[in-house]
């Protein structure tokens, strides 16, 4: 690869890459506003000014260039540090700050806000601006984010989205001069489902998104990599909490899954994560009619001398599984029923597939009808899955025992068909309609509370991280499976979701060399 | 007393010249056309342009024949673009041809299409020049009916059309990547470059933009050759000039002259000095974007390279003079507000820099002055100078600059 000089150190690029890629690449931060790996270059900001004192042919040039706009070439010399650099940066930052409102305390970008960075690192650390600032006036443009005008910066990287990436260009510039206004078309409210990505993109505080208004300070919150449950797209994600509570989550660059972007409902799944209403917290079974509190070690031993009492086996005993399991969880729950019982009969109820969405561009196609996040990894692991499968009910009404794991999709036909079931043992973290037949509810973890994994639509196995601890007597279903299995007589113990993982690629053909660590941040594809 | 050098003001400057194609072709017009669509190539047309040094009128003097050079032959369809916008404060050179003797420069321009390979060109020109469009329109009328515009231009099986676009309005669309988003029927701002003009301009096709004044002289050129050219003017700024003098001269006007004369002489002789017999208090040489020079300044050769030498810029060549009784605050704060305005605002300095400077200038047109805001206004103009995207942000900077460093007593009159 050839190669160039920043700051004295040689720096290697590829052909067509510019001065500032390169350097970023190199780990070197060159500060900028405007320049963003999805969007066009515009170099307008003109905050990623450097000096190239040579251009690799023994002359340079005499004024600073943009190292966004300018190609990298072999053997150029470029300083990002030199004083001139220095003088230039701190020109473009002070002039930033000359309308700027310096709302920072109230502001819900402050502490991660581009602006607020750079003034520390590049800016001069005072102010001889001294006159009224511009100020425009309130405008309400989109149901998810807020637009506070006066923080902008003209970076106009909303409205390349809106342009280039969304396609409503409903974000767009005003006016000319100190008066240019990036807003949408009079009246015109962004309702598309691409909202929060403006607030992503926008490097300072004037487009944010309303969920979080006046929730959290930036710099309090702690991200942990996971991966979107709302759909079977599985967006690469950030979950980010403070204090056991998840505030919000922000999407991941994935090249492969999601690039940078995630829809709105995906953030707002959230909500569900800090449910407290529907949260199942402590261990429950049903005495008289009732679901009463109980203990846990007295109720696994309780389902394992009724599952003796009713001498179940085989095909009389069956498992439902919700598609937001992990791979790890499918793969004990089925360990369980074939160990225990001998018993093939595992269900993952899902939708009938709709076709995947069509649009030449990448985002029209982000979000899949497909609501679930491991349908793919449920089917690979042999669950059965078609919805409205006769067999699935079928099975239900020859069963004595049946465990659920979660709170699987069923239609009244199944409830029904489970509700004849001498018992219904249910792993799960809400309550849902199979609240009201479960004879013993173990309550457990949800996705940001729990490590594993999930394949999504592409068969692509990406890791969930715990965020946050769960609420009550709420137990990873890695451990309350084994517990169960252990109780039914099994040889069977807590190991964390990389071992169970582990033994998964050995156990199953179709997961071959996957492990925790090839999924790593970005997943791993299976053949 | 210097007179005048008489090439692109010829005719203008003839008794009962009208400016319609009868007169130019009687003058001599199109001359050039028929000689070249007889016996020359379209490089040969580039070669002499590029052998006379004819550099840009328009404001940067960039040599034209090298930039016709830089376009691709292998694409198609490439542009010609007139840049007629003429919206540099002082400046009416352009509309004083186009209004006298509009063919000059379409000849100019018919030849510049046919050596970049161009079917189709485009000029440029503000909506509020009324009468100048009509003008351009008329005499392109005029030469489809006589077969000099339109398919197989004189048998020589070349084919040209011309559009007058009429832009709405605004001095940064005569930047010449703003004035292609213009014609594109886009907002007009600069473009980030490169890529450049000569390969991605109009339409994403590789554009040649060029001055009205520019084409102008090229019938001329390619007429008399590359050497009769040069013997008008100085080395490297070969040619005349059309001065536009404006302000307090006794004489304003527009004056045709060789590249290289005494400046002093040209405001003296042509311009007739400052009116009313006032001292000359200062000088503005090439349109509001060019550094003031005092009067101590203007004894120079006015050409490129030596109104440069002297900081300032021979830019459209409009020389503006100010007599004793201007306020140079008044001149200062004119100035920076006409910029700020005319910022299209998508780039930093120029965006933030022209609003924060029209607020520091404005204190000593109110007389709230003090050293340390005149010491601002310095570091900021000088600080913002040369880090924006086009060229307005530093004819906003470079001219405040030099107001204050060249006339401090001025702005001292004014502190609080
Ligand atoms: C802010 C700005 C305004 C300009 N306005 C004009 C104009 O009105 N007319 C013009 O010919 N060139 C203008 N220019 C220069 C053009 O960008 C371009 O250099 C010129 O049209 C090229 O023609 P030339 O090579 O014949 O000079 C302007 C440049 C800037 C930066
Ligand atoms: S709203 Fe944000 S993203 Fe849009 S131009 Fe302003 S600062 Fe940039
Ligand atoms: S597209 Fe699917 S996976 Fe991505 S954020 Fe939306 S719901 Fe989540
Ligand atoms: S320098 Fe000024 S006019 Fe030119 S692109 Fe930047 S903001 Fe627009
Ligand atoms: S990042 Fe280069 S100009 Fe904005």
């Amino acid at each position: 690869m050839p190669t160039f000089y920043l700051d004295d150190k040689p720096v290697e690029f590829q052909e067509g890459q510019t001065i500032l890629q390169a350097a970023m690449a190199a780990g070197t931060e060159i500060p900028h506003y405007c320049y963003h790996d999805a969007l066009s270059v515009v170099a307008t900001c003109r905050q990623c000014l450097v000096d190239i004192t040579d251009l690799g042919n023994g002359k340079g040039l005499p004024k600073l260039a943009t190292s966004c706009s300018t190609q990298a070439a072999a053997g150029m010399k470029v300083s990002s540090t030199n004083q001139k650099v220095r003088d230039g940066q701190n020109i473009i930052n002070e002039l930033l700050l000359v309308n700027h409102p310096l709302d920072c305390p109230i502001c819900d970008q402050s502490g991660e806000c581009d602006l607020q960075n750079y003034a520390f690192r590049y800016g001069t650390g005072h102010s001889e601006m001294a006159y009224e600032k511009r100020t425009y006036g309130w405008r309400d443009v989109g149901t998810f984010i807020m637009l506070e005008r006066n923080r902008c910066i003209h970076c106009s990287r909303c409205e390349r989205f809106s342009m280039e990436i969304e396609g409503h260009h409903d974000f767009g510039h005003f006016l000319r001069t100190h008066e240019l206004t990036f807003d949408t078309y009079k009246d015109h409210q962004i309702t598309h489902k691409f909202q929060g990505n403006l607030a992503d993109l926008c490097p300072v505080g004037a487009i944010t998104e309303r969920e979080f208004r006046f929730k959290k300070r930036a710099w309090k919150l702690e991200r942990t990599p996971s991966v979107c449950p709302g759909c079977s797209t599985g967006c690469n994600i950030t979950v980010d909490h403070n204090d056991g509570k998840v505030e919000r989550l922000k999407p991941r660059e994935n090249k492969d899954v999601n690039q940078w972007w995630m829809c709105d409902e995906g953030r707002l799944t959230y909500r569900k994560a800090n449910d407290k209403t529907l949260r199942l917290t402590e261990p429950l079974a049903r005495v008289k009619g009732a679901l009463v509190p109980a203990a846990w070690n007295a109720l696994l031993e309780a389902v394992a001398g009724k599952v003796k009492d009713l001498s179940a086996s085989g095909d009389q005993v069956v498992a439902v599984a919700d598609l937001d399991s992990t791979l790890e969880e499918l793969f004990l729950l089925k360990n369980l029923l074939a160990g225990a019982f001998g018993s093939g009969q595992f269900f993952a109820p899902h939708a009938p597939e709709s076709a995947a969405p069509a649009g030449a561009r990448f985002l029209e196609t982000l979000i899949t009808p497909d609501k679930t996040p491991n349908a793919q990894g449920a089917k690979l692991l042999g669950f059965q899955s078609e919805a409205g499968n006769k067999g699935m009910e079928k099975a239900l009404g020859k069963a004595k025992v049946v465990f659920v794991l979660g709170a699987p999709e069923a239609s009244p036909a199944l409830l029904n068909a489970a509700r004849k079931a001498e018992l219904v043992v249910q792993v799960a973290a809400y309550r849902s309609e199979w609240f009201d037949m479960a004879d013993v509810i173990l309550p457990a973890l949800t996705w940001t509370e729990k490590y594993g994994t999930w394949a999504n639509k592409q068969r692509r196995v990406q890791a969930l991280r715990q965020a946050v601890n769960g609420p009550g007597e709420a137990r990873d279903p890695l451990r309350i499976l084994p517990d169960l299995m252990r109780a039914l007589g099994q040889e069977a113990s807590f190991a964390p979701a990389p071992d169970v993982l582990d033994r998964l690629a050995k156990g199953e053909k179709k997961f071959a060399g996957v492990s925790w660590k090839v999924v790593g941040q970005q997943g791993f594809t299976l053949a | 007393m210097l007179k005048e050098t008489l090439l692109l003001a010829k005719n203008i400057r003839t008794d009962g010249y009208d400016g319609s194609l009868e007169a130019y072709r009687r003058a001599g017009g199109y001359t050039a056309l028929e000689k070249v669509m007889k016996s020359m190539t379209p490089d040969q047309v580039i070669e002499v342009v590029k052998a006379s040094g004819l550099r840009g009128r328009g404001g940067a003097g960039f040599p034209t024949g090298m930039k016709w050079g830089f376009i691709p032959k292998d694409r198609k369809p490439t542009y010609m673009v007139c840049n007629a916008d003429e919206a540099e404060p002082g400046t009416f050179k352009d509309h004083f041809l186009i209004n006298n003797d509009p063919h000059l420069f379409l000849e100019g321009m018919i030849l510049g299409s046919y050596a970049i390979g161009c079917n189709h060109g485009y000029i440029y020109i503000r909506g509020r020049s009324v009468r100048p469009a009509q003008r351009i329109n008329e005499a392109i009328e005029y030469l489809y009916k006589a077969g000099l515009l339109g398919k197989n231009i004189l048998g020589s099986g070349f084919s040209l059309d011309l559009t007058v676009h009429r832009g709405a309005g605004a001095y940064i669309c005569g930047e010449e990547t703003a004035l292609l988003e213009s014609l594109e029927g886009k907002r007009g701002q600069p473009r980030v470059k490169p890529p450049f003009p000569a390969t991605h301009g109009y339409n994403a096709c590789p554009t040649s933009v060029n001055n009205v004044e520019t084409l102008a002289c090229v019938p001329f050129i390619v007429k008399e050759g590359a050497e009769a050219f040069k013997k008008i003017g100085t080395p490297n700024n070969y040619g005349t000039r059309l001065v536009g003098i404006s302000g307090h001269a006794a004489k304003p006007g527009i004056y045709e002259v060789a590249m290289g004369v005494s400046m002093k002489q040209i405001i003296n002789d042509l311009g007739g000095g400052v009116r009313g017999g006032k001292k000359l208090k200062a000088v503005i040489p090439g349109g509001s974007s060019s550094n003031v020079l005092r009067p101590e300044e203007i004894d120079i050769p006015f050409d490129f390279d030596s109104v440069a030498k002297a900081g300032s810029m021979l830019g459209t060549a409009a020389l503006m003079l100010f007599d004793e009784d201007t306020d140079i605050v008044e001149l200062a704060y004119r100035t920076i507000l006409f910029y700020n305005h005319e910022s299209c605002g998508q780039c930093t300095p120029c965006r933030e820099g022209t609003f924060w400077l029209r607020n520091l200038v404005r204190d000593f047109r109110e007389n709230l002055g003090d050293s340390q805001k005149l010491e601002r206004i310095g570091r900021v103009s000088q600080q913002m100078f040369g880090t924006s995207l086009c060229a307005l942000n530093d004819a906003a900077a470079g001219p405040i600059k030099a107001f204050v460093t060249k006339y401090p007593e001025e702005f001292k009159k004014h502190f609080i």
